[in-house]
């Protein structure tokens, strides 16, 4: 419990929630997405935001809002008019956090399966709905991947503009989802990210003027003296379990060793990298799938994608190097991340993108739609946006699956250990603690409510738990009251 | 019981893992049969209408 600050006693420190990390390397990973709705097949007109409300009933029923939490500490969440959305638990690692994603996948298809099952009451047996884990309709209108980590205090916002940022807008050529569009300005109608043509600054404290890359609102969820949390807005959604683990894996690495450097007084290497316009850049580097476009740097020099993305790399290493003895704390399996990260840059620069395909979104769809365009060489546009589209539909889509089920896309993770994540919170997070009080509050009658950092009772008691701690799974006194009173 | 769960949890993602390894192993030819066959079946499965299904997908308020 944090004392009250006494100036005359100096003996008598505030204890700061999360203290022993905050010098070290440990990260919260965080990933929420916003998932997009359509309904095929109907006899009669419905309502894409309608069918999103019906879906997400029983979800209201038993706990009396839109926005809630789930028994494996996750947040689950539609506002009127916006997109369906999972945010993930907190994890430590991000093979955990993939988990976490998988598992809303899961939760979401469930709710989607039960309300098309609702939906063909009235609307015919052939009505289906679609939940698209992507980031762009038919219309041009984007939507969100958005990353959280937890970061250091010391690390200042420039450092994340110009250390960070470049980092984001090429590590596209492994995270990418890919798009096939008939937008003019895009050669060959395809570029390798979904997001890149919707955002504008690099960094901003508002999402409703501009859209930028990263966003700055600084609600921790965790002892603000200590930390801040990095709000990454552009990623794509990621299909490829592989991809997504590292998308997180990489930005980790990236974010340790600018950490590193900040807490030693000064800027790391990277600032070298930072960009002239980063909002032109990563346009840039879209539209490129050789990774030899030139993009212009702050000090007036340019350097292809590759180039970039060789030298974080390489940077990255140095830091494995130095910290060799705990790099099994600091991100398990690095070496493996370190592999495939270095083969991506390889395949790309030589042009064996297509090696790429078993794990990196982009590769996969872009060599599908190639194999199909050498069948039928007038396929139409649709069919193509039709597949572009399939294969980020978790609930109605066949292309995905198929290529998991014909060994031609990575698994990282069994269907059993997705199926537990469903249930259960990482163990070693904040989340157990929360995932624990919503599986019990929901066996009662009792009205709750939590955010990320409370548990509270409503009734019949009133109590309430502030857990400010995101690294601690360990029971306070006042959860433990708030436990009891369920009881 | 959690640390239960979280070392089966492990050595089942180190299983997967070992297994994704061989499968890239595995050998391009068989990728490109792979891949041909599984274009006959997308072709099949998916539905006919492709501009009514593009077209469905229209949905602003995101972040």
């Amino acid at each position: 419990m944090p004392q009250l600050r006494d100036s005359r006693d100096t003996g008598h420190r505030r204890a700061h929630a999360g203290a022993e990390h905050a010098h070290d390397f440990a990260r919260i990973f965080g990933i929420e997405t916003e998932y997009g709705v359509a309904v095929t097949g109907a006899t009669k007109p419905v309502d894409p935001g309608q069918v999103a409300m019906t879906m997400f009933r029983p979800v209201v029923s038993r706990s009396r809002s839109t926005n809630t939490y789930l028994v494996n500490g996750s947040r689950l969440y539609l506002d009127v008019g916006s997109h369906p959305e999972y945010a993930t638990a907190e994890a430590i690692r991000p093979m955990d956090a993939l988990a976490q994603d998988l598992a809303g996948e899961h939760v979401m298809r469930r709710l989607a399966g039960e309300a098309q099952q609702r939906l063909r009451e009235e609307h015919g047996g052939h009505a289906r709905i679609h939940l698209f884990k992507n980031n762009v309709d038919s219309a041009g209108h984007s939507f969100g991947c958005h990353e959280n980590y937890l970061l250091r205090r010391q690390v200042p916002l420039s450092a994340i503009e110009h250390e960070l940022v470049p980092f984001l807008v090429t590590r596209q050529l492994f995270t990418g989802a890919g798009r096939f569009t008939a937008d003019p300005g895009i050669p060959d109608g395809f570029e390798i990210s979904q997001r890149a043509e919707f955002l504008d600054d690099a960094v901003s404290s508002s999402t409703t003027r501009s859209r930028p890359m990263v966003n700055t609102r600084d609600e921790p969820h965790a002892d603000s003296d200590l930390f801040r949390r990095l709000h990454v807005i552009v990623g794509d959604s990621n299909r490829s379990q592989t991809a997504t683990w590292m998308k997180m894996a990489t930005t980790h690495l990236v974010l340790c060793v600018i950490e590193e450097a900040w807490l030693n007084g000064g800027v790391s290497a990277f600032a070298a990298m930072a960009l002239a316009d980063p909002g032109r850049a990563i346009r840039d580097v879209s539209r490129d799938r050789t990774g030899k476009t030139h993009i212009m740097l702050a000090d007036g020099t340019t350097a292809s994608t590759l180039d970039v993305q060789r030298r974080y790399h390489d940077l990255v290493s140095a830091f494995i190097d130095r910290h060799a003895d705990d790099m099994d704390v600091i991100l398990p399996d690095c070496d493996r991340v370190m592999t495939l990260w270095r083969q991506a840059l390889d395949a790309v620069e030589s042009g064996r993108w297509r090696d790429l395909a078993p794990w990196v979104d982009w590769a996969a769809k872009l060599r599908l739609i190639e194999g199909m365009r050498r069948r039928e060489p007038t396929i139409p546009d649709a069919r193509i946006r039709q597949i572009d589209l399939d294969y980020h539909d978790i609930v109605n889509g066949t292309v995905f699956d198929r290529l998991q089920t014909a060994g031609l896309m990575e698994t990282l993770l069994s269907e059993e250990s997705i199926a537990m994540a469903v249930d259960t919170p990482p163990a070693d997070t904040r989340a157990a603690l929360r995932g624990r009080f919503v599986r019990a509050a929901l066996a009662t009658d009792a009205r709750w409510t939590c955010d990320w950092t409370h548990v509270t009772l409503n009734g019949p008691a009133h109590v309430e738990a502030e857990l400010l701690d995101p690294f601690d799974p360990t029971p306070t006194t006042a959860y433990t009251t708030v436990i009891d009173a369920l009881r | 019981m959690p640390q239960e769960q979280i070392s089966s949890q492990e050595s089942e993602r180190e299983q997967t893992a070992d297994q994704t390894a061989e499968r890239r192993e595995g050998g391009f030819s068989q990728q490109a049969s792979s891949l041909d066959s599984l274009l006959d079946d997308i072709e099949s499965t998916l539905e006919t209408n492709a501009e009514e299904y593009v077209s469905s997908f229209v949905q602003k308020g995101g972040e």
